[in-house]
């Protein structure tokens, strides 16, 4: 009743009893009381009249039935008649003002509940629509109703699957939170809520006819349809208690904030399964790439975990060179998806070219037609043995042999030298030249060298099997993985993906390829990406130029590579340091790999104790 | 809160007044609450109520809501009175002048009654 009080003033009664006064009867006392409050009283004795007391006129200030107040009239005897005349006029004129008061906050109440909506829309909206994983969107959601006022106990936001039409809680607050949802869910009341297009109030939920105590604390509840038109979500639920722990407006608040958390979690979701098919197309690709060597298998799998725990590490450091290093959520997921499509170039490098393990193979290993060629080449000097000895010339046999051991001398060295597991010198080109020129002739007397001119340029590759023309193939995976990552309308929160894919073939004295940059015009991730990548490259389980190696042979290695100014130093430090590359061992190469390694000799003194500082 | 608490409401639009008289009654205590519809008369009623909290309007006519915070906060008698200014939507940058002068709340129109009221109780707390 405080505020039906406030539609008569008394600054403004008491002036117009005032006014009134001087038309009333000589010596008539007057009262009005409003809200149990006296507000005016004029006349000989006036603050002391009551209603029901002799002679006493009495005039009820009513608002819609009720009544709020009293005015109060004891005329001089005779002149009764006049006074209530009086009286019916004032009456009139504070039942209009009370009425107006009323239509007045009537209508300013209805405008604050707009504005309060309007607040809290405006302040949930941009909250809500701010997350952009599911789960946020009920953390923040639960978070308008933990500790407000209505002092809700326990709320928890549970999603519906849309295959199976089960829940399952997205988020909770309360005690016992997690136990409670599971409860919560098994109940009957639960799945009297499922489907419902609006929710309500279980104000006794003791009474409840589908509610067996289930959560034994809960003795009142409020629950809502999570939904955006055609598709229900999920359904969020408070509960107290204390029973009628809810009243309508917390209704109304909680739906005004699920309309907006509804289409939140809707656009979180759709985000959500962008982005899982996304990933997924990422790594089909990757699978695609490592499917397409035998030999590569597994690389642009394996390559994203190396780097994921080399980043972490360097997350994690808080001194040496790393300590202002960190990686968010955002930068990890650009890493990974870097790493894995880091040789995406690859798919239009021709097969033969990566899986080249002889000089001589091409689409087949022409090494085939040079041991026919030999053979010719037997079979020739068999004839001329045969040739020889019906001439009767007594050295025949004896040339016969050396020519065949001469032959044999001849291919064992191409052989060797096709493998490309040996050092080609200068002397061995000038051998395979020699070899080459070696002419066999047609049954039809046509005469061709043993070796052709692109043979001998194969065969006198001197370091692996491939030649420069190549090499460069091979080299240009990279430049066709940047321009192929080039083409992606990468999000902002993904830009860097090309940048760290790009780099895995730098070098950090800048002599590495495509675009020899140097340490400096590398980001970390970037060195990262080549640490990982050679590491992963060294402890394959196969490689068409050698076998798999083990650890400690691949540290060896790398470390070369970090005192040539290959590979960053810091990074492979934190590497051997953090324990990244046992780790790693430990879960995916094969135990004939795995053995000891001391790593003590390879960690750079001088920076282990700057790290100190 | 004391009984004798007085809060201004100085604004030339009837509805904010009657809106913010509203929110206003929510206090405990209940506050005495005094109106005025301009600058002029609004400045007068400060300086002759001495009220511990002011919400002033910056558009109005005869006086804006700045000249009566800056004559206000000339006036030594009227140190403690704390001024909230009531700005519309898109008037926010006019709020680092407000401050200039001595202004030291805002509020935008329309308002969250919520927001004000715990604008209002967190001031009179600690005046
Ligand atoms: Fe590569
Ligand atoms: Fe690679």
């Amino acid at each position: 009743m405080s505020k039906t009080a406030g539609y008569l003033k008394e600054a403004w009664t008491r002036q117009q009893f005032e006014l009134a006064y001087p038309l009333l009867p000589a010596g008539t006392a007057a009262a009005v009381w409003f809200g149990g409050k006296p507000l005016a009283a004029v006349g000989e004795g006036g603050a002391e009249l009551s209603a029901g007391a002799p002679a006493v006129l009495s005039f009820d200030l009513r608002l819609e039935g009720e009544v709020l107040g009293t005015v109060l009239l004891r005329p001089p005897p005779g002149a009764a008649a006049a006074a209530a005349a009086w009286g019916d006029l004032l009456v009139h004129g504070l039942q209009g003002v009370i009425e107006a008061q009323y239509a007045r906050h009537s209508v300013a109440q209805e405008t604050l509940e707009s504005y309060r909506e309007m607040a809290l829309l405006q302040r949930a909206v941009s909250e809500l629509n701010h997350s952009l994983k599911p789960v946020t969107v009920a953390a923040s959601l639960l978070k308008e109703f933990q500790g407000h006022k209505g002092a809700t106990d326990f709320g928890a936001v549970f999603l519906r699957n849309a295959d199976d039409g089960s829940y399952s809680a997205l988020g909770a607050f309360g005690a016992a939170a997690e136990a409670a949802c599971a409860a919560l869910v098994q109940s009957r009341l639960f799945a009297a809520m499922d489907g419902q297009p609006q929710g309500d109030i279980v104000n006794d939920l003791a009474q409840s006819p589908l509610w067996a105590g289930e959560v034994a604390e809960f003795q009142s509840l409020l629950w809502l349809p999570l939904s955006v038109p055609g598709e229900s979500l999920g359904l969020l639920v408070l509960a107290a208690r204390r029973p009628e722990g809810f009243a309508a407006a917390d209704l109304k608040r909680a739906q005004t904030l699920v309309s907006v958390a509804s289409s939140a979690l809707r656009n979180a979701q759709l985000y959500a399964a962008e982005q899982a098919m996304f990933q997924s197309f990422v790594r089909v690709i990757a699978t695609a790439i490592d499917a397409k060597s035998p030999y590569t298998a597994g690389h642009c799998r394996r390559v994203p975990e190396i780097a994921l725990m080399l980043a972490e590490k360097a997350h994690q450091a808080e001194h040496g060179p790393f300590a202002g290093f960190t990686l968010d959520d955002d930068e990890r997921n650009a890493l990974e998806i870097a790493a894995m499509l880091h040789d995406c170039g690859k798919v239009v490098t021709p097969e033969w070219v990566v899986d080249k393990s002889t000089k001589l193979e091409s689409i087949n290993n022409r090494l085939g037609l040079v041991a026919l060629r030999f053979e010719l080449l037997r079979r020739d000097a068999l004839i001329g043995y045969y040739r020889a000895k019906a001439e009767g010339r007594p050295d025949a046999g004896q040339d016969y042999q050396n020519r065949l051991r001469q032959l044999d001398e001849d291919f064992a060295l191409l052989e060797t030298c096709n493998t490309g597991g040996e050092f080609v010198s200068p002397e061995h080109v000038e051998r395979i030249r020699r070899i080459a020129a070696t002419r066999w002739r047609t049954a039809g007397g046509e005469e061709f060298p043993l070796l052709d001119e692109n043979e001998v340029y194969n065969l006198s590759v001197q370091r692996g099997t491939l030649n420069p023309e190549e090499r460069k193939i091979i080299e240009d995976h990279v430049v066709h993985t940047i321009k192929m990552l080039s083409q992606i309308p990468f999000p902002r929160s993904l830009r860097n993906v090309t940048e760290y894919a790009g780099g895995h073939h730098e070098r950090i004295d800048g002599r590495g390829y495509p675009r020899g940059l140097k340490r400096e015009q590398l980001s970390i991730p970037a060195r990262i990406m080549a640490i990982a990548d050679i590491f992963e490259a060294l402890t394959a389980p196969d490689r068409p130029y050698r076998k798999a190696g083990t650890l400690s042979w691949a540290i060896g290695v790398m470390h070369r590579m970090k005192q040539e100014g290959h590979i960053d130093g810091d990074l492979f430090d934190l590497f051997l340091s953090e324990g990244v590359y046992l780790a790693y061992a430990r879960e995916h190469l094969a135990d004939s790999q795995v053995d000891p390694v001391d790593v003590t000799p390879y960690l750079d003194s001088r920076e282990s104790s700057s790290n100190l500082a | 809160m004391t009984q004798n608490t007085k809060i201004a409401i100085v604004d030339d639009e009837v509805h904010i007044r009657a809106l913010l008289e509203q929110t206003l009654e929510d206090l405990e205590g209940e506050p005495e609450i005094l109106m005025a519809a301009n600058g002029a008369e609004g400045l007068a009623l400060i300086e002759r109520e001495h009220p511990q909290l002011v919400f002033l309007d910056v558009m109005m006519p005869l006086m804006n809501g700045y000249d009566v915070c800056a004559a206000v906060r000339r006036n030594p008698d009227l140190a403690d009175t704390t001024i909230v200014m009531l700005t519309a939507k898109g008037q926010e940058s006019d709020r680092l002048h407000g401050l200039d002068i001595g202004a030291h709340h805002f509020a935008t129109k329309p308002f969250d009654p919520d927001e004000i009221l715990e604008l209002a109780r967190r001031i009179l707390r600690t005046s």
